[in-house]
Formats: structure tokens, sequence, C-alpha cells
């Protein structure tokens, strides 16, 4: 490749890796970088019906995070499927060029389509569209930490939107490690050095948990005080989502 | 005998909207007759049209652009790299089209949409066509160094006219493109410029160029031909059932940039032809205010 010029250049972003001494979060004084305490969420923005191409929507913002969800279905299952008597759930997650600091190719995250579709299987009440299938694809126009959950609440929103049954709304909060403090909805520099994550997706008017995935190492009683810590975020998301659905329902009916 | 009649015959009995989906073209040829669109819209009128900057922190440069339903989201990541032996004083801009899967019901993922590449070219061609960009704004060390400027342009929801809301987004992503400041550090690479305490550790590179000069801003309008009727910006409804489409790009003084008629039904005359470009001299004109104001919208925050 050196030398040749082809129609595709190789570039580089001019953009430095600040790698910021990690040391720095051991201090005492040491704040968020957005300035949060470190049980407070960043604020949360939802709106429903933001694609009128789909069965159903959500557009979701919490800090620079920002991702569009949309619900296609219930619709004809794909020809080489085997018959099913329940319906079925198809997810998707994909990332744009632009999302990342660093220019990526817009990809697939195949890992992340998983975790959805597993976060909201439970909770979908899939016998009520059987042989057919639900799509929940999900874009994320920029990627400002914590991703995946903000991907699963707006997903389950979505849904919600397009009329699919659910047990309930379904919301996902996650926390990461660092050092010895716990910080609940990281953002990206957070994430990049955390020392390991807690990721919480519940129903919760059910109290039920739909995935819980830790990385990282813990000791009992922080998982412990994690865990509560995102329960309760959870159904204080819940509270803002059903609102949005509220507004929502009373403007399209004026 | 044939459909036709058989639905006028039903039409007084059945409801609108069976009569929308079981007989599209009479529908609207019923409107077009009374002047009028089923969305309340004059035949020569194109939707609400809105613009904002700045929507995606991490790019140098973004626009959401809407038209109608129609919503486009253009970002501009710039990165370095060396130019080429021809023009050692050159950048280089690479526009790329995406119809991710949320935008419509018929893009699935793993399968792209057949409209992408078509529009995808359209728009390189026009941007590069219309001399807009300097090329040779983008240089940053002649022969070393010069900028690869990344539009990409992201549909989110498609409802008809998709060029021209990816145009118009991908300009005002141009409009609001901010060049970062860049010094050349020891290893001959490029660097974003750091800010330590007030002054700069290197001098920059580009102290001058932090902005580009956008010279004809090209603009757009896609109509519909249907027998003597010409619709001004299609819904995505419009598109499927009256095919031939005229789309005309002309800059903000009022020169053609680009026409396009890819085949169709209808064989338009010169007349025809003649009235589309007169209602995109109309719609630059529309534009270039919707542009303007939401720039000043944005020297206001």
């Amino acid at each position: 490749m050196a030398g040749r010029r082809g129609t595709n250049p190789t570039t580089y972003s001019p953009s430095l890796k600040t790698q910021k001494t990690r040391s720095t979060i051991f201090k005492d004084d040491w704040v968020r970088p957005d300035g949060r305490g470190f049980q407070q969420c960043r604020p949360a923005f939802f709106r429903t019906s933001a694609v009128t191409a789909a069965s159903g929507s959500a557009y979701a913002e919490f800090g620079n995070t920002k991702v569009i969800v949309s619900v296609f279905g219930p619709r004809e299952s794909k020809k080489a499927m085997m018959y099913s008597d329940i319906g079925r759930l198809n997810c998707n997650v994909s990332y744009t060029t632009f999302a990342t600091p660093v220019r990526a190719q817009g990809s697939d995250r195949k890992d992340f389509s998983s975790m959805l579709h597993k976060a909201l299987e439970g909770a979908v009440i899939l016998e009520t569209f059987p042989k057919t299938t639900v799509d929940v694809f999900a874009l994320v126009l920029e990627s400002g930490g914590s991703d995946l959950p903000v991907v699963i609440s707006c997903a389950s929103l979505a849904l919600a939107d397009a009329g699919i049954l659910m047990y309930d709304l379904v919301t996902s909060v996650s926390l990461s490690c660092l050092g010895k403090n716990l910080v609940i909805d990281p953002i990206l520099e957070e994430e990049s050095y955390q020392d390991g994550s807690l990721m919480i997706t519940c129903m919760p008017s059910r109290y039920e948990v739909t995935q819980l995935t830790i990385t990282g190492e813990w000791s009992t009683p922080k998982i412990n005080e994690g865990m509560q810590l995102c329960l309760d975020a959870c159904s204080k998301l819940a509270n803002i989502m059903r609102s949005c659905l509220k507004e929502a329902t009373t403007t399209s009916q004026e | 005998m044939g459909l036709p009649d058989a639905s006028g015959d039903l039409s007084s009995e059945m409801e609108v909207d069976a009569f929308r989906r079981l007989f599209p073209l009479r529908f609207y040829e019923r409107h077009l007759a009374e002047s009028i669109r089923p969305d309340g819209r004059p035949l020569g009128r194109a939707r609400d049209t809105t613009i904002a900057l700045g929507a995606v922190a991490s790019a140098d440069g973004s626009a959401l652009a809407k038209i109608g339903s129609t919503t486009m989201l253009a970002a501009v990541k710039m990165e370095v790299m060396t130019p080429s032996m021809e023009s050692p004083d050159e950048g280089c801009i690479a526009i790329d089209f995406h119809m991710p899967p949320i935008c419509s019901p018929i893009v699935r993922p793993g399968r792209p949409a057949e409209a992408a590449p078509v529009v995808s070219k359209q728009l390189s061609d026009t941007i590069s066509s219309s001399g807009m960009i300097n090329l040779k704004e983008l240089s940053l060390v002649s022969g070393k160094a010069a900028w690869m400027a990344y539009l990409d342009i992201y549909c989110l929801d498609a409802d008809g006219a998709l060029f021209d809301a990816a145009l118009l987004s991908a300009v005002a992503a141009l409009f609001h493109l901010q060049i970062p400041a860049v010094s050349l550090n020891d290893d001959g690479k490029i660097v974003v410029s750091e800010e330590d305490g007030g002054k700069l550790e290197k001098e920059p590179v580009n102290k001058e160029k932090r902005k580009l000069t956008l010279r004809s801003i090209p603009f757009s309008l896609t109509c519909i031909l249907h027998k003597n009727y010409i619709l001004a910006d299609p819904t995505s409804e419009e598109e499927a059932i009256m095919e031939t489409l005229v789309t005309v790009v002309l800059d903000s003084s009022s020169q053609l940039i680009s026409l396009y008629k890819p085949g169709g039904a209808v064989l338009a005359y010169t007349s025809a032809v003649q009235d589309c470009i007169a209602l995109t001299r109309q719609r630059v004109w529309e534009l270039q205010k919707i542009l303007d104001e939401a720039n000043s919208g944005m020297e206001v925050d």
C-alpha cells in the first residue's frame, strides 16, 4: 500500500488521543467531567413517533448520547423461517460513521443487537403476533457513553409507540466502577477507564430483571450497592418514559 | 368494463381511506383535477422545511434538514491525508449517502437500499460540479498534508424527495463546518493544537483557513410529471404512484448545475422542463432564506 496513491488514500484523524492519567480518579476531590454527582443520571429526553415511515419509533437523548429506534411490523417473517406459533423479534443496532470521536466505518454492532434482543424478548408478549416478525432497528447518531442502556430503553418506548403488547416498559441503566467510586450512567470518557461495569435491564412495575451484565472485578457489597442504585434509576426512568407516552397520546387526541 | 369504471361506481359508497388504497391513481387524479393534493398543498408548493445546524457534537460540522417528514442528518469529519502527486495543493471530499434500516420499511439490515448508491453518486457529482468548494482551501502543507473531508449523510426518515433533502443537509453541514486548528508535530504528523493556558504549544499551520468559503451553493427541487400536471416536492406515496421524476439543481444565482430525468412514463416537453426550472428558481430563494435563518439563529446562541 505504501507509496501507492489509490482512489482512497489512507487518512488519519488529527485529534490527539489524550490519555487522561487514571490516577486522578483515586484522589478524594475527583469530580466527574460533566460535573454530575456520582449517583446522578444525565437528563433524559424522549420523543415518540420520530420516524413517520415506521409503525412506531422513538428518539432518546441522554447528554451527548443520541439514538433513534424504529419498529416495523408485525410483518411477514423471512421466507426461510420455520413455522412458529409465537411471534419473532428481530433486532439490529448500528452506528453512524460520525458517532464516535474518531471516524469509523459505520457498521452493525452484532454484540449489541443480540444484547438488545435478549433484553426485550422477555417483556414482549410474543403470543400476540404468531407467525410474524417485529423488527426493532436502532441507529446510534452520536455515542456519548452508556449507549446500550439508552438503546434498550428507547427501543421499549418505540415498541409501545408501535402498539406491540408488552408486560411492562423495559428500562436500562448502567454503572461504572472507578477505583472505589460507583458512578451511574457513565459518559464515554468514564467508560474508557473503568475497572468494572454493571448494567441492569428491568421491568420496573413488575420488579423483574430481564438482563444483568457485570464485567470486571467486584466485591459482593459493591454489587448489591450498584444493583440498588441502578434499580432506583430504572424506576425513575420508567416514569419519564411513561409521561412521554401519555403526552404523545393527549396531543394526538386533540 | 375495466377497473376505472368499477371504481367510479363504488367510490360513492366506499370509505375514503379504502378508495385511496385500492385506486391510488384515481384518488390522486381526482385531487389533481381540483388543483390540490391530498395533504392540502397546491401542486407547485414544497413541504415545510427546517434546518438545524450543529446537531452532532462529535463531528466538525453537522446539520439536520427536514422537508415535510423526510429527515436527513449530515455530518463532516475532517481527517488528514497525503495529497496526490498530480494535485499537491488540493484536499479531497468524500461524500457518502446511507439509508439505514430505521428510515423505511423497505430497507433491511445487510441489504442496502437500491436508491442509496444512486443518490450518493448524484450528490458527489452535484457538489463537485457546482464548484461550491475550492479544494485548494483544504490544503495544509503543500505536497505533504491536506484535509480529507468525509461527508456522510444519513436518511432518518424517508418520505419522498430524498435527493433534495440530502443535498440541503449536505450543504448546511458544509456551511456549519468549523475546521480544527492543527499543527505539525515532530514526527511530521498533523495534530490538533492543544491550547495550553491561552497560548498554543506550536504555531498552527492553518491559522486563517478555519471556515470554507462556499462560492455558489447548489439547491434542488424534484418534481413529478403526470399528464399535464407538475407536482413539486413529492411524498413517497406520490413517488410510488406517479413515476416520472425531474430533479433540477440550481445555484444561488439561479444558474443551472444539473438536471436529472431518469426515464419514466411521461416524456417531458420543453415547456414542462421550463416550468420545473421556474419552480426550482422560486424554491432556491426559499431555501437560501431558510439556510440564512438557521445560520443567524446559531450566532445568537
